[in-house]
């Protein structure tokens, strides 16, 4: 159950990252449905950030708090616990607000998205932000699991 | 579908800015983090839930006062500076907080 619910969390995770990134090379190389497939990218972006959030806090409150984290702490590198999953776990919640924000503006703004240079610029500024963070984020991730194996958790 | 985009712009900054202010504030005063775990069952559930309360209510509140006029690039790049603000300062929160 816990590997399960840890592999549903990364992969939706690293797929809302990589549906960001498709609406950056859709919009900087438009073609004719190209306005379609952004909003479809930035649709599905969103709801995986959702999915990632639920499915990985349900592991965080049930079973990371009690089973993974004391052993960090107790551990040779308290500080994954300590500065890298607590980082990690509020940084978070700026992703589902930043990609209902994205994704808001790319349905606001229709066909207007492909012609208007500023609108283009901003919705590749927010997902460049959302991949970004996105990123950093896996990057924690990958921290945590180590430590955690390293703490002898698994 | 048309949204407001300044106002949805005002509510995601102004969210971020309540997480970090929630987390913060969380950490430092025991009682706080202490109410923030027994209204949901663990601080980070009631922290969310806020979070998304407060986006949909002052999305709505401020779609009500402002006229969506926005010029996208700026919003975003105000946006922008704010996250990166916002992710600076937590890391450094917890950073600060654990070196001794």
């Amino acid at each position: 159950m816990v590997n399960l619910l840890v592999t549903i969390h990364v992969i939706t995770g690293v797929l809302a990252i990589f549906a960001f990134l498709l609406v950056v090379v859709e919009l900087l190389d438009p073609k004719e449905k190209t306005a379609k497939r952004v909003k479809a990218f930035a649709l599905i972006g969103t709801i995986l950030i959702f999915v990632s959030w639920v499915v990985g806090g349900y592991y965080y409150v049930t079973y990371y708090g009690t089973d993974v984290k004391p052993l960090i702490k107790e551990g040779a590198s308290p500080w994954i616990h300590s500065v890298v999953m607590e980082t990690k776990e509020h940084v978070f919640l700026f992703l589902p607000f930043l990609s209902i924000l994205a994704t808001g503006i790319i349905f606001s703004s229709n066909a207007e998205l492909l012609k208007n240079h500023k609108t283009k610029l901003a919705v590749l500024l927010l997902c460049a932000l959302i991949i970004l963070i996105g990123l950093a984020i896996t990057g924690m991730g990958f921290l945590i699991s180590t430590g955690a194996r390293a703490a002898g958790v698994g | 579908m048309k949204l407001n985009i300044k106002s949805l712009n005002y509510s995601t900054i102004l969210t971020i800015w309540l997480i970090v202010v929630l987390t913060i504030w969380g950490e430092l005063s025991n009682s706080f983090k202490t109410f923030l775990a027994v209204s949901t069952g663990h601080h980070w559930i009631t922290k969310g839930m806020l979070s998304l309360i407060f986006f949909v209510v002052v999305y709505f509140m401020i779609s009500k006062i402002v006229k969506d006029r926005a010029d996208s690039t700026n919003w975003a790049i105000n946006t922008s500076i704010a996250t990166i603000l916002a992710v600076i300062i937590i890391f450094g929160f917890y950073l600060w907080h654990f070196v001794p």
